[in-house]
């Protein structure tokens, strides 16, 4: 008996194994002390196994204190373990987190005599279901548990008795302090089934969920909104999944910081707007465009609270230039409303310019203006074809898209209090605007380039972070001055090449084969890496989704070659 | 200017700026017109000379045994990576 440990490496696992193997049938009356010493042994063991990172040195030691523990114990073990299918020990071992509440030996061991009668239904709790005998467990059973590491049981001693006052409330079949002992086997389980909210709240506040943080329900809004389902239904859905298409958000390229709310409030004005005077325009011009200025002053009440706050931060010397002159004209503020509800409406690509066409130019610089404030390819779709009358037109008044949304708002300041002039005089509303915006550009021709070069330098400066990046090494503020630069020079050969190879193809849109062409006599793309492993290399998978044509199911190809 | 380092981030956005380069492509020629997918492949381009040139200019710095990596590093770098992209 003495020996039945070989040292090569005494692992709790091999351990356990001989002890079990060792067990004798024998009378399950023993001595506690010898039960506890024998239970601690192996719950020694299968704790050290269980923390992992123990080094083998640990392990070792505390496989050999087992073991002389074991030895000593060994004898009266035997029986004992017999008792309890040294089986249904270990899956309680194994089952019961560590954590399980050591209880004091003498207390647990008192009921003894009343576990053996349930010892069969106690297997079947260590197995399965475990919560349902939770009241029935035997002491005997949380000796296994209950003699973790001693240095954990002072801990293991707290949390019992945290267990044993939570446990109180349970249904028990034996005494109190049995059941709480018993139900230290699965005591943590136990607790999940009673009472799983207490303990969960107890130990981790801070997981409790907080409600979402909701702004506040703009009822001007939601009124906007009733009147609109009632007038044009189809178009809320494609107007909102875009907050950001919108012209306003042209000029604040500096103030970024102003919140989105307002934006998308008054995106919903003018959304709004240009909705109504959309579906209004082919239609009755005289007298919808009544109704949907009405609307209009009410929105304008909430557009007022949000325009106060942009033209308060905006540049305040342009919008006022802009209110005065259109003191005069509700027709040109509706007039505005109309077309910026055409540029929103060009934006979702419905097409239907209406009766705006003459604003078409000031509506795709405010398109311009938002896509180039995104760079992203949100806009890109329905704005790539306005984007390339824009391109022209833009240089032409590039500060007017700045400047309309704040006339907008002060526009709509001036709408609130008139009601809707027919839309008759909108030719004549949009002339008087467009000197004016006309004129803005003249004056400011120095900051003229300003806008350009912005968007210009904000897309370079993506690539210069990259460069940093891979560089991997600190760069000088001068050098990566020098690499937009380079990038400059690298778009512009870039864009010759293209056109050649284009020409070169007799075709005056550039192909992806024009740039493969471009990237194999770079040497970029060789006989041996095509320009899909490059593809898939650099980029990422939605856009390898798009570049590399994949069969999906039902026979098709994405994209389509 | 001081000599001031920037060190690199550990997160890049992997974005194409779709916008920027029609936008530059447009600005550039006119005329011409730059298919769909088109500006992801040139996306794709910008990023391997972006990547070529900063190794190169690694290369000019490790060289030169300097920590940081000078503006005459990038010029040189640059001298070389635009020839071989000249297509």
């Amino acid at each position: 008996m003495a020996d039945h440990n070989p040292d090569g490496d005494p692992t709790p696992r091999t351990l356990l194994r001989r002890v079990l193997d060792t067990a004798d049938p024998r009378t399950p009356r023993r001595p506690r002390s010898a039960r506890a010493g024998a239970q601690r042994a192996l719950l020694e063991t299968a704790s050290s196994r269980r923390l992992s990172g123990q080094t083998k040195t640990i392990v070792k030691g505390r496989s050999r204190g087992a073991r002389s523990i074991g030895r000593s114990a060994h004898v009266q073990a035997r029986g004992h373990l017999e008792e309890q299918t040294p089986r249904t020990l270990l899956k309680n071992i194994l089952l019961t987190a560590p954590e399980s509440s050591i209880l004091m030996p003498e207390s647990v061991v008192k009921p003894v005599p009343a576990p053996q009668v349930v010892q069969p239904s106690r297997r079947e709790s260590s197995r399965g279901s475990l919560e349902l005998q939770l009241p029935e467990l035997e002491p005997s059973t949380t000796l296994a548990p209950g003699l973790l590491a001693p240095g954990r049981r002072k801990q293991r001693l707290r949390l019992s008795m945290f267990q044993q006052g939570v446990d109180q409330g349970l249904p028990l079949s034996q005494e109190p302090q049995g059941n709480a002992d018993a139900s230290s086997l699965t005591s943590s389980l136990n607790l999940t089934f009673a009472t799983p909210l207490q303990p969960q709240s107890v130990q981790r506040p801070g997981l409790a969920r907080r409600p979402p943080a909701r702004r506040a329900v703009d009822v001007g809004a939601f009124l906007r909104d009733l009147r609109d389902t009632s007038l044009a239904p189809p178009n809320i859905v494609l107007e909102d999944t875009q907050p950001f298409s919108q012209p306003t958000v042209g000029s604040p390229n500096v103030y970024h910081s102003l919140p989105c709310t307002p934006h998308t409030g008054a995106e919903d004005a003018e959304q709004a707007a240009g909705r109504r005077t959309q579906s209004s325009g082919p239609g009755l011009q005289n007298n919808s465009p009544r109704k949907p200025a009405q609307f209009l002053a009410g929105e304008a009440e909430e557009v007022d609270a949000f325009a106060l706050g942009f033209l308060s931060t905006s540049s305040g010397v342009s919008g006022e230039d802009e209110v005065e002159p259109l003191h005069n004209g509700v027709e040109e503020a509706e007039k505005k409303m109309e077309e910026e509800g055409v540029s929103v409406s060009e934006m979702e690509a419905t097409g239907a310019q209406g009766p705006s066409r003459a604003e078409e130019p000031e509506g795709h610089t405010q398109v311009t203006e938002a896509e180039g404030s995104q760079g992203t390819a949100e806009a890109k779709g329905p704005g790539a074809s306005s984007g390339d009358e824009d391109a022209s037109s833009r240089a032409a008044s590039p500060e007017s898209a700045s400047s309309t949304p704040e006339s907008l708002q002060a526009r709509r300041h001036h709408q609130f209090p008139e009601p809707a002039p027919p839309p008759g005089a909108a030719v004549l509303s949009s002339e008087p605007a467009e000197p004016l915006l006309v004129r803005r550009p003249p004056r400011p021709r120095t900051t003229g380039p300003r806008p350009r070069q912005d968007p210009h330098k904000a897309g370079l400066s993506h690539y210069v972070k990259l460069f940093s990046f891979f560089a991997k090494m600190p760069m000088e503020r001068k050098a990566l001055e020098m690499v937009e630069k380079c990038l400059d020079k690298y778009f512009q050969h870039l864009c010759d090449d293209l056109e050649v190879f284009a020409a070169h193809a007799g075709r005056k849109t550039v192909k992806p084969e024009d740039l493969e062409l471009l990237m194999r006599r770079q040497g970029l793309v060789t006989d041996q890496v095509s320009l899909h492993v490059l593809v898939e290399r650099h980029l990422p998978l939605e856009y390898r989704q798009l570049l590399i044509p994949c069969a999906y199911s039902g026979n098709s190809v994405f994209p389509a070659q | 200017m001081a000599l001031s380092t920037i060190v690199s981030q550990k997160q890049i956005k992997r974005k194409a700026p779709r916008g920027f380069l029609k936008r530059v492509f447009r600005r550039q020629k006119p005329q011409l017109r730059l298919e769909k997918s088109g500006d992801l492949l040139v996306h794709l381009n910008c990023l391997l000379f972006v990547h070529r040139l900063a190794e190169e200019s690694r290369t000019n710095a490790c060289e030169s045994k300097c920590r940081v990596i000078n503006k005459e590093h990038v010029l040189a770098a640059a001298k070389v990576i635009l020839k071989k992209s000249r297509g």
